[in-house]
C-alpha cells in the first residue's frame, strides 16, 4: 500500500475531563474524497481542528505527506499544503469574490519576507489563475460582487473557491452543504469532484447523509470522539453499529 | 497637542502660535502640516489596533522615544538630520516588535481590558525611564535641525523647510502604506489577519511573521513623528507623548477604529477644527477641549466615527 497522504494514530483531545476525541487513528489516500460523519456532539470539528492545526491534539502524532506535523500550528499546515473552510464559512467580506480568490493565491505564494513585500498580487498571471477558479466555483458572474451582499450558500462556494486558491494537496470541507438547497448541494458535489479531478485530495465533514454518501468514496463514521466504522458508503449504510448511532 | 509651540509657552505645553490677526494661508498650513502628524501617528495606531484589536496606548511611548533616539543620533554622530530620522524610525520600529513580544503576544486572549492595562503600564513605564538623568530627564531638551529641504508656497500655502519634510514625509507614507495594503502579499495577510487570526493562519499566513512586520512599520512610523514634531516644536521631553496618547485615540476614534484611511481624514477634520477655531476666537476656545467636542458631537450621531464598522 503506498504511503497516505494523510495519517492520524491515536489523536485524542480533552477538554478537561471530557474526551472530545479519544485514540482516533485514520488515513486519507491521495486522491480520494473522504467523508467524516456523524450526530452532533461526535467530535468531527474537533478532529477537523486538529488535523488542520487550529486545535492542538492533547495526544496521538499526525502525519502529512510524509512529514510529522504533530506540533506545527495551522499556518504552517496550510503552507504545507493542507487548506480547509470553516463551519460557520469565514470569508473576507468586504472584499469582492473575486478579491477573495486573488487574497487566497497571494497568501498561498506568500514566501520570503522579500517576496510578500514584492510578489505581485493582480498581475496577468494571478488574474488569469482567479478566472480559471472562479470558473470551477462557478463564481464567475459575481466575481465583482462584494462578497457580504451574496447569499450563504454563495459565500460558501466563495471560501471553497479561496481555499482552493491557495494551491493546497489536501483541501478540508467542513459542513460545505450545510444550508443549501438539493440542487445546490448536487450542484456542489459537481464541483469538489472536479476539485478532486485536480489532483487535490478531499475531506468533507458533513451532516447531510444523502449529500456524503453520494460525492464520497469512503467515509468514517464518529460517535461520542471514536471512530466505529470505515469504508464505502453503501457498506457504512448498512452497518449496524452506524444504524444504532443514528436511529438509537 | 502638536503646532508649533509659542516661545512664552510653558515646556512641554505646546499651542497653537497662529493667532487670529493671522492671514489665512500660514493658518491652512498650520491645518495642513498638523493634519499630516496626526496623520502619521494615527496610521501606525490605526494598523496596530486594526490588526490586534488592542487600544495600542503605548504608541505615545514609542513617539517620544523616537523622538529621544533621533536627538540623541544628531547630537552624538555627525551625521544629520535624515540619517537620524532613520535611526530613530528603527529604533522605534525594533520597540513596536519588543511591545509585542514582550506584552501583548501573552494577552491577546484575555478579555479586551487586559491587553489595554498592558498597554497603559508600558506607556508608564516608559515615560517614568525617559524622565531619568541619564536619558532625557525632567527637562525640556531642544532639537534644532536643519533638514536640508527648501520652504516653499504652493497655493497661498508658505511651507516651512520643516514642514516641508512633515508633509513630503506624510504623502510617501501614506503611499507606501497604501501600496502595501493594496499592492502586496504583506498587505493581504495583515488583511486577513486583521478580519480573523484563525481564517489567516488557514491560509498559510505566517502569523507571527506579519504581526512583527506590522508593529515595525507601524512604531516606525510613531519614531518618524516624533522626531518630526521635536523639530518642528525644536523640543524633545519625557512627556512629550502624553498629549499624543489621547489626541491620537481621538483620531482613530474619529476615522472608526481600525479603519487607516477614515484615521487619515480625521487626522486633517480634527486639525481643521481646532486650528480654526482656536485661531478664529482666540483663545476663547481651549484648543485640546475643542478636539475632543468635535469627538463627542460626532460619536453622538455617528457611534462608530467617520469611517468606521460596529466595534463588536
Amino acid at each position: 500500500m503506498s504511503q497516505p497522504l494523510l495519517l492520524a494514530e491515536s489523536v485524542s483531545r480533552n477538554f478537561g475531563g471530557l474526551k472530545a476525541l479519544d485514540q482516533v487513528s485514520l488515513h486519507v489516500s491521495a486522491g480520494e474524497i473522504l467523508g467524516l460523519i456523524g450526530p452532533n456532539g461526535a467530535g468531527k470539528s474537533t478532529l477537523f481542528n486538529c488535523l488542520a492545526g487550529s486545535l492542538p491534539s492533547s495526544g496521538g502524532r499526525i502525519q502529512f505527506n510524509g512529514h510529522e506535523i504533530t506540533r506545527l500550528g495551522a499556518s504552517r499546515r496550510a503552507r504545507l499544503g493542507i487548506a480547509r473552510t470553516f463551519q460557520l464559512g469565514k470569508v473576507f467580506s468586504t472584499m469582492t469574490v473575486k478579491e477573495n480568490v486573488l487574497a487566497g493565491l497571494g497568501i498561498g505564494a506568500y514566501g520570503s519576507f522579500l517576496r510578500s513585500v514584492t510578489g505581485r498580487v493582480k498581475g496577468e498571471s494571478e488574474l488569469a489563475q482567479a478566472r480559471e477558479i472562479l470558473d470551477l466555483f462557478q463564481l464567475h458572474d459575481e466575481a465583482e460582487t462584494l462578497v457580504a451582499t451574496l447569499p450563504i450558500g454563495v459565500q460558501r462556494r466563495v471560501e471553497s473557491a479561496r481555499a482552493v486558491a491557495t494551491n493546497p494537496r489536501l483541501l478540508l470541507l467542513d459542513e460545505p452543504a450545510a444550508g443549501l438547497t438539493h440542487g445546490e448541494a448536487e450542484s456542489f458535489a459537481e464541483i469538489v469532484r472536479r476539485v478532486r479531478a485536480r489532483g487535490i485530495t478531499v475531506v468533507v465533514i458533513e451532516h447531510n447523509m444523502r449529500f456524503a454518501m453520494d460525492l464520497t468514496d469512503r467515509l468514517y463514521v464518529l460517535v461520542q470522539g471514536r471512530i466505529i466504522a470505515e469504508g464505502p458508503p453503501a457498506t457504512v449504510r448498512e452497518d449496524p453499529d452506524v444504524v444504532r448511532a443514528y436511529l438509537g | 497637542m502638536i503646532g508649533r509651540r509659542a516661545p512664552e509657552e510653558p515646556s512641554g505645553h505646546i499651542t497653537n502660535a497662529h493667532s487670529a490677526s493671522e492671514t489665512v494661508g500660514p493658518t491652512l498650513a498650520n491645518i495642513v502640516v498638523t493634519g499630516c502628524l496626526y496623520t502619521l501617528i494615527a496610521i501606525g495606531l490605526t494598523m496596530v489596533y486594526g490588526m490586534l484589536r488592542v487600544l495600542h496606548i503605548v504608541h505615545a511611548g514609542v513617539f517620544a522615544v523616537g523622538a529621544a533616539v533621533g536627538l540623541l543620533i544628531f547630537t552624538t554622530a555627525p551625521v544629520g538630520f535624515w540619517p537620524s530620522l532613520l535611526g530613530a524610525m528603527l529604533a522605534a520600529g525594533v520597540m513596536g516588535v519588543a511591545i509585542y513580544y514582550v506584552g501583548y503576544r501573552w494577552v491577546l486572549d484575555a478579555p479586551r481590558g487586559t491587553p489595554l492595562l498592558v498597554s497603559i503600564g508600558l506607556f508608564i513605564t516608559v515615560q517614568s525611564l525617559l524622565e531619568k538623568e541619564f536619558l532625557i530627564g525632567p527637562h525640556v531638551e531642544g532639537f534644532d535641525a536643519a533638514t536640508g529641504l527648501p520652504a516653499f508656497t504652493l497655493g497661498g500655502f508658505a511651507f516651512t523647510p520643516i514642514q516641508t519634510a512633515i508633509v513630503v514625509s506624510t504623502a510617501v507614507v501614506c503611499a507606501a502604506v497604501w501600496l502595501l495594503l493594496n499592492r502586496s502579499r504583506l498587505g493581504l495577510s495583515w488583511r486577513a489577519l486583521s478580519e480573523d487570526m484563525n481564517m489567516a493562519r488557514s491560509l498559510g499566513v505566517p502569523t507571527e511573521r506579519a504581526v512583527a512586520i506590522n508593529m515595525f512599520l507601524g512604531s516606525a512610523m510613531a519614531g518618524l513623528a516624533g522626531v518630526l514634531v521635536a523639530v518642528y516644536e525644536n523640543a524633545v521631553s519625557a512627556h512629550m507623548g502624553e498629549v499624543v496618547a489621547y489626541k491620537a485615540f481621538v483620531v482613530v476614534v474619529l476615522g472608526g477604529l481600525g479603519s487607516i484611511w477614515g484615521a487619515a481624514v480625521a487626522a486633517f477634520i480634527l486639525a481643521a477644527f481646532e486650528i480654526g477655531i482656536s485661531t478664529t476666537f482666540g483663545g476663547l476656545f481651549p484648543r485640546d477641549a475643542i478636539g475632543f467636542a468635535v469627538l463627542i458631537l460626532i460619536l453622538l450621531f455617528m457611534p462608530t466615527g467617520l469611517f468606521g464598522k460596529r466595534l463588536d
